[in-house]
This record gives C-alpha cells, structure tokens and sequence, in this order.
C-alpha cells in the first residue's frame, strides 16, 4: 500500500491524531473506565486521579468515560449533517451549473439569502423552531453549510461543463443524468471531498457553540461543547471539568483543519492557487 | 565595432520536480550597439529563458551553472542587488509577450509611468511618453486601467514603460505573439524605429521569421538552449549553413514555394538534463554522422558567420541541388 | 466615464442586496409563524393579558391573508417599530407589568446595548487586522522556505480550530485566578470610564479575534503567493523595482481583494461569535440580549435581532463589493462571481 501524504508531515500529524480521537470515542467507553452515570463515582470535584483520570463533577461522576463519550457525539454530530449537506450540494450545485438559466439564479438567490444571516444566529433561529436537541444542530448545520458546498459545486461544475469531452458527449447523445454521473461527478468529486472535510470543522464549531450556549444537544446527551458549559460553571475550584474537554474539542477541528490543507494539496491543486 | 552585450557560454538550470532541466546549454552570442538582432527558435529552445537571463530576472528555482553576460564588459552576475536593479532600471527595456497582463491590474497607466519616471502623475512628461509611442488621445489612455486597452495599445504602453529611461538594450520577448495580426506590423514598426530614435540596441525573441527577416540586421537561430547559428539575417536566410536553421526556415509558413507544403521537422526539440556532449539537433538531422553523435561541435566562422555544426564547411561548399536533397551521402 | 460606471455598478449591488434582505425577511417571518401555537401567545408569551394580544391582532392584521400581515410587519419594521420585549419581570409580577404595552420597544433595548458589541466587533476585527494581514504578507514574502510555510499552515489551523468559547473559558480561568491587570467582567460603557472599560473589553476581544486573525493571515498568504506569480510582477522586478516598492506598489493592493471579501465573512462571524464572548464575559451587548431571548423564548427579540444582523452583515457586505470595485476596477466590468 501506498502512503498517503508522502512528506507532508503535518498532514499525517493530523491523520494520526484523527485515528486517536476516533479509537477514543469509539472503542474507548466500553473500555472499563467507570460508570458515567454513577452519581458518587468518587469524591466531588476531585482533581484527576487514579480511578478517575479526568476527574470528577459536582455530583462525584468520573469525567473520563463522559469526554470519551463526548468525542464520539462530536463527531458523529459533525460528520452525519456535512454527508447530508454533500449529498445535496452535489445534486443542487450539478444542475445548477449545468442547466443554468431561472433554476441555476433562483440557487443562487437562495444562496445569498441562507449567507446573509451570521452562521450562529441563524443556528438560534432554527433552533428556536425546532426546538434545542439534535434535530434543531442537524438543521441548523445543514442550512448553514450548504450555501458555500453548492457555490463550490456549481463552480467547479461550470469550469469542467465546458470542457470538449463533456461537450462531446452531449452532442453523441448522452442523458442528462449520464452526462452528470459519469462525465462531471467523478471530476468534481476531489473538490467536493475538500469542501466536505473543511465543512466537517465548521460544523464541529456550530455543534459545540451551539451546545455550549445550552442550545445544543440536552441532558442526558453530552457533547464536547455541553460538557465544556458543564464545566464552565466550576471553572475556578475545578477548571480541569471544562478545560479537558475544551482541550479534545480544540484538537479535533484543528486535525480536521489540517487534514483539509492537505486534501486540497493533493486532490485540489488548483484550488490552492486561485482565489478562494 | 564594439560589443555592448556578450553572451558566453551561459548556461542555465532549473529545477524541478521532474528533476534538473537544463534551458540554456552553454548559448553564446556577441551583440553590437545599436545592433537589431532576431533571436528565433522552437519553443523549448532556450529563447525566454535567454532573455530573461540577461536581467536575471529568473525565477527563484533556476540557476546560472556555467557561463557569463558581459554588458559593456562589466558582467551582470558581479552587481549586487542595488547595482542590479540600477542596471535593470537605467540600462534595460522589457517588453513581453502579453502586455495587458504585463501591466499593474489596478493602478491607471499614468501612475505606472510616473512610478518609473519618478514623476508626479501630473506631470506633463508623462503625455509625451505616451506620444513618443504612438499613441492618440494620451490624455485618455493615461487615465485607464490596463482592462481597458486594448491589446495594441497596452503594447505600445508597455513599450512606453520599457523605453522611458532611455535604456541601452531593448528586449522583447515574444511582443507581437498575442496580438491581433492587423496590428502585428504596426507594433513592429513602431518597436524598430526605436533604435534610429534613441540609438538603443535590440533583440526580438521571436518564432516569427518573416519579422526577423524584415527588420532584423542579424538573426540568431537557438536550438537546445545553445545558438547554433548567427550572423547577418540576409546571409543566414539565403543560405543557412545549420540544417536546423535551414529545417527551421522551411518549415516557417510563407517559405514555402506556392503550391508546395510547408516542410515539418520530424522529431522534438531535446529535454536537457546536463551538458549535451553530442550536437543536440543530431536524432532529427537529415545531414547527421557518426561524429556528430560522439562530439558537440564548436562554433566556428563560417562564411562570414558563426555556426555549431560539423558539416558546416561542406554545406557552406556543396551545390545548391545538394542542399536541397540534404542527403546523408557524404562522410 | 469610469465613476459612472462605477455608480451603476454600485446601484446593481445595492438593489442585489435589497433583494436578498427581502428574502432574509420573508425567512424570518415565515420562520416565527412555524413556531407552534397561536402568533400572540408566541411574541406575547403565554401569560399576555387579553388586551395586548387584541392590540396585537390588529396591529398587525392577524385575521388577514399572510402576505397582507406580511407588509404590514415589514413596514412596521422599517419604521423602526420592532415590536415589543416580553417583560422581564414576567414570572414574578405576572400580568400586571404587562398591562402597559409600551414598556420596552424592541428597538429602544437594542439601541442601548448596541454600543458594546459594536465596541466589540470592532476591537476584535482591528485586532485581526493588525495581527493576521501582516503576519499573512510575511508568510506569503517568505513562502519559499518550507519551515515558514508549514509553521504558518499549522498555525492558521489551530487558529481557526479553537472554538472561541473554549479560548474564552481558558481565559476567564487564567484571569480570574491570577490578577493579571485584565478583568473577567465589570463592563462600564467606553463614555464612562475608558481605562475600566479597556480592562474589561481586552479578553473578548481577544477571544473573538483569534479566528478571524487565522483567518486573515491564511487569505492574505494565499492572496500573496498568487500576486507574486502574476506577470506583472516580474515586470516590475524586470524593471528594477525594489522589494518593497514592488510589495507596496503592486502586491499589497492586488493582494488586498481576497482580504477584503473574508473581512465581511469575518464580520459575520463576528455578530455571531460576539453572543459567546459576551455571555463569558458579562458584556451587557446586542448578542447577550438575542441569546438571552431565544432562552425566554421572546420570539419578537429573537425575530428582531436576526434581521438586524443580517441588515448589518448584508451592509457589510455590500460595502466589500463597493470596495472591491475600487480596488480592482476590472470587477465592475467581469462582475461578481
């Protein structure tokens, strides 16, 4: 097998932390690390120690086994919406660009409206709506991501439509959604994979900046952002209940980020010299 | 006569990720002032990479391995970053291939002027530079952007940018190629009357024979980054001692007798990755021998020219019928 | 000639941002009347006396058509008449504070919180500007070396991957811990008292500025390797410029339009991540208030403020088109991607 990232450091930096964050927040909790539930686990709002390595809560739980667990929310949080906005995006930007005429304006109508509002508080409008939990994060991350993924479809889309083979193609006849499957997704693919991973990071933001603000995922689900609100009550007897937390979730968007430098190095070349 | 400009032996690398690339394979070339010399070639051939070299304005992954330019017998490799740009400013005038983009996208022409000249933007001087090259209506085109000229005029700009300093040696690279060809004679004209004008020298780096043919005093033919033939353009072109250089004159279009075909040379220009210790035109030569593949021949004065080729003598001899045929009977 | 040009290019986009605003508030409006239950008891709160909800009703038409309620709430709203806050008190006084409906005007609460998140946006945006943009052209000036382009990539990464609550919560431990000069809360308005309102105004800024000085030097690097590739600048080192009348002259200027696009994206993350920084550290602002209504679920603040950040985001933007255009003047005439 081929390695990926060939002396690109920082992109296998963010590879091997990735691997790390997933095998915690997956394999970790069935680990025995403790109860996360069990109220008096230990002492309150005890210091890291032995037997509860990341300390305890003001209800004596043992933090560990609850930032494990909030690794894994996070991500799954993060990544399920940006699959949902792709899976759009791609078929909303595709034809956009490709049909072009009222559909492809009234995209970018929309667009511009989804853009006009700031990313977090159209994050409180929607959650306002539906109310706090995950159907209100999944929403608002959903909304606020796909205006940019179908700008970057549409664009790549119009930039490769016009190229000979896919105008030849057309010409002998080929369906439409033929000519999109086979002619044009394949060749924008690396661009969406791009987007997709820096997508991942800007929803990890929402989520948690939702969550922090109470907004977010409720009890009895915990997430890095809600664990870190959690602490933040604390914060001066016990500043380890938010700040470890703080501490993955830093980590986290900062692989994923870094991950995404180097998608684009490699699969977006392109992209990386021109105007973003 | 005395040399303004000498080019010996230069050689010049790049690198890459395909590893070294060498453009310019120990090229030399003797330029008197206010000498127009045509510099002609195949892309590939070394002809930019020439131009550029000789204000060491290459980019920062190539390199100088071998050789010198002398400009007024001082080399340019001596100066120090100031004298560099001291150099480039007063003595040297670059005109390249696509004007428009050769200009500042977001300043008006008038202040890219005046930045050279070193003048206020309204200034007066600065209407009779844009006169100087032709151009009507300055006041107009001294106020646009770069976007708003077009082609023909953005060149006679960049010439004006080129020439405002009274500059020695004029190099053009390319300077008509992306223009329309209504007005590729007139940018020729207005280019060659500059020498008569400003008593500057000039070398046209150009794929375009007939120009060099027109205007040129001498022409120099480049081929895997070394100048395989030069002399005076009217000697060269009547009967070119390099079959390349004769190669390249009948594959030009307009060579061709009328009704005949425009006679392609098989093959491609050489990739260079070190010093070329053969003739490097030997896989697509008509004429080649043994030796030509075991020994790079030196320049020699031939018939009143200096050429890179071990037939030179006897093709600069042989018949003309002979030459036509170029068969490979001799040895 | 070009100044008019320049003017119509400027009405295009103005009337382009009108028409997105519309759509902004149709979103908005038809988003309160998703809210389940009756439109009175979703902006008056439940416990609203019967007379307030028939002022209500026929302030804004409620038993006509929704596209006649729809104008009717516009106009209102570009009157400058946003509706009324719930009562703050509601819980404990109950109906009674209520009766006057006049209480607290939307926009009255707005205008006197206003000035701190302005402060704010501002502190944090000048400081991105003046860390990221210059950090940005370094990097871009000495991207040849592979340590200053992977330390910048690296930091830029980190820059945008620390979410601002946990930079902030980071902070506030720090600070309220070990007496370092600045303060965790005790905002006094700029008017006041400026050296207590610096004390207490450095640590958000800083804490909303973290990502947008990422941000800006990331753009600004990219925007700089790009210039430095363009033609003309090997024109103007063919025609012995110097470095730096090259960077000033050329780079800076053409490296500027990137820049400026992503000083209105910041903007916006700004207004958002301005509710965060407040909420840490008790700056009594505009995204406090919002955020503290969505908790109340005072739809009217909610619908109120959303639509004045997005005016102000669109303004925003509009004034980066405006700019472009006069940066680069080829804008006007290839249009806006």
């Amino acid at each position: 097998m081929r390695i990926p990232f060939q002396g690109d450091f920082l992109s296998r930096l963010a590879v091997v932390l990735l691997a790390i964050l997933l095998l915690l927040g997956f394999v970790g909790p069935s680990l025995p690390v403790g109860d996360p539930a069990a109220i008096a686990f230990g002492p309150r709002l005890s210091p890291p120690a032995p037997g509860w390595l990341m300390g305890t809560d003001n209800l004596g739980r043992t933090m560990l086994p609850r930032v494990l667990q909030g690794i894994r929310i996070t991500f799954v949080l993060a990544t399920a919406p940006v699959l949902i906005t792709s899976v759009l995006a791609v078929v909303i930007g595709m034809l956009a660009g490709y049909l072009g005429g009222w559909f492809d304006e009234l995209v970018a109508r929309l667009a511009d409206v989804l853009f006009a509002f700031p990313s977090l508080l159209l994050g409180l409008i929607l959650v306002a709506i539906m109310g706090p939990g995950v159907r209100g994060i999944t929403a608002a991350i959903i909304l606020i991501t796909l205006p940019l993924m179908v700008r970057v479809v549409r664009a790549t889309t119009l930039s490769i439509a016009s190229r000979d083979y896919v105008a030849a193609s057309r010409v002998s006849g080929a369906s439409l959604p033929r000519l999109l499957l086979v002619h044009l997704l394949p060749n924008i693919a690396g661009a969406v994979v791009v987007q997709a991973t820096f997508t991942i990071s800007v929803s990890m933001l929402i989520e948690s900046g939702l969550s922090f603000l109470g907004i977010g995922v409720q009890p009895p689900v915990a997430s890095l952002g809600s664990l870190v609100q959690n602490g933040s009550v604390y914060l001066v007897q016990a500043p380890w209940l938010a700040l470890a937390p703080g501490f993955f979730l830093a980590v986290a968007i900062f692989s994923v980020n870094l991950l995404g430098d180097g998608l684009r190095d490699r699969l977006d070349p392109l992209e990386a010299h021109g105007l973003k | 006569m005395k040399s303004l400009l000498r080019i010996e032996k230069i050689a010049v690398e790049y690198a890459t990720e395909g590893g070294r690339l060498r453009a310019l394979d120990g090229a030399t070339l003797t330029v008197a002032a206010g000498e127009t010399v045509g510099i002609v070639g195949e892309s590939g051939s070394g002809k930019s990479t020439l131009a550029l070299t000789i204000g060491r304005v290459l980019p920062a992954y190539a390199r100088r391995v071998a050789g010198d330019i002398l400009f007024d017998e001082q080399s340019v490799f001596a100066h120090s970053d100031s004298e560099l740009r001291a150099f480039r400013r007063d003595e040297l005038g670059f005109i390249f291939q696509n004007p428009v983009s050769a200009l500042d996208p977001t300043m008006r022409v008038k202040y890219q002027l005046a930045h050279i000249l070193d003048l206020k933007s309204s200034d007066p001087a600065i209407m009779s530079h844009l006169e100087r090259v032709g151009l009507k209506d300055v006041e107009r085109v001294a106020n646009r952007f770069p976007h708003e000229l077009s082609g023909g005029m953005a060149q006679r700009v960049v010439i004006a940018l080129a020439i405002a300093r009274g500059p020695r040696l004029l190099i053009a690279d390319e300077p008509t190629s992306s223009l329309d060809s209504t007005i590729r004679d007139q940018i020729l004209e207005l280019l060659f009357s500059l020498p008569a004008q400003t008593g500057a020298t000039l070398l046209l780096f150009t794929h375009d024979l007939r120009s060099v043919a027109k205007y040129c005093d001498r022409v120099a033919v480049m081929y895997g980054g070394d100048v395989i033939e030069n002399g005076l353009a009217e000697a060269v072109f009547s009967r070119p001692l390099h079959p390349y250089a004769d190669a390249l004159l009948k594959a030009a279009p307009g060579a061709e007798a009328i009704g005949g075909k425009i006679e392609a040379i098989p093959g491609r220009p050489p990739i260079l990755r070190e010093r070329s210790e053969r003739c490097p035109f030997a896989p697509r030569c008509t004429w080649v021998v043994d030796l030509c593949r075991k020994q790079r021949p030196a320049s020699e004065i031939i018939a009143g020219r200096l050429v890179s080729c071990h037939r030179a003598e006897e093709r600069a001899t042989a018949a003309p019928a002979q030459l036509v045929k170029g068969a490979n009977n001799a040895s | 000639m070009s100044y008019l040009r320049l003017f119509r290019f400027a009405i295009e986009r103005l009337a382009s941002a009108l028409l997105t605003l519309l759509g902004v508030s149709i979103l908005v409006f038809t988003a309160i009347h998703l809210i389940p239950g009756s439109y009175e008891a979703v902006m008056l709160g439940p416990q609203a006396p019967e007379a307030a909800r028939e002022r209500l009703r026929e302030k804004y038409g409620l038993d006509d058509p929704l596209p006649q309620q729809y104008m009717r709430w516009l106009l209102a709203f570009l009157g400058g008449d946003m509706g009324i806050a719930l009562c703050r008190s509601q819980q404990s006084i109950g109906q009674q504070a209520c009766e006057n409906a006049d209480q607290a005007p939307i926009i009255a609460e707005f205008a006197r919180r206003a000035p701190a998140t302005i402060q704010l946006a501002f502190m944090a945006a000048g400081m991105a500007n003046l860390v990221g943009i210059p950090l940005g052209i370094l990097a871009g000036l000495s991207a040849g070396s592979r340590g200053v382009r992977g330390t910048s990539r690296a930091i830029s990464a980190l820059g945008m991957g620390i979410p601002s609550f946990v930079l902030g919560t980071l902070f506030v431990y720090v600070f309220s811990v070990h007496d370092l000069g600045l303060t965790v809360g005790g905002y006094v308005p700029l008017s006041e008292d400026p050296e207590t309102n610096l004390r207490a105004m450095v640590l958000p800024a800083i804490t909303l500025s973290v990502f947008g000085t990422a941000l800006f030097a990331r753009t600004t690097r990219d925007a700089v390797l790009t210039v430095l590739a363009e033609p003309y600048i090997m024109a103007a080192v063919a025609r012995g410029e110097s470095p730096g009348q090259i960077v000033r002259r050329h780079v800076l200027r053409n490296a500027a339009i990137p820049v400026v696009t992503v000083s209105a994206v910041n903007m916006g993350y700004l207004l958002g991540g301005a509710a965060i920084a407040e909420l840490l550290f008790s700056v009594p602002g505009f995204g406090w208030y919002v955020l503290a209504a969505i908790h109340k679920r005072d739809y009217a603040v909610v619908q109120a403020g959303v639509l004045v950040a997005a005016v102000a985001f669109v303004g925003v933007n509009l004034l980066a088109d405006l700019a472009y255009a006069i940066i680069d003047p080829r804008t006007i005439r290839r249009g806006l991607g």
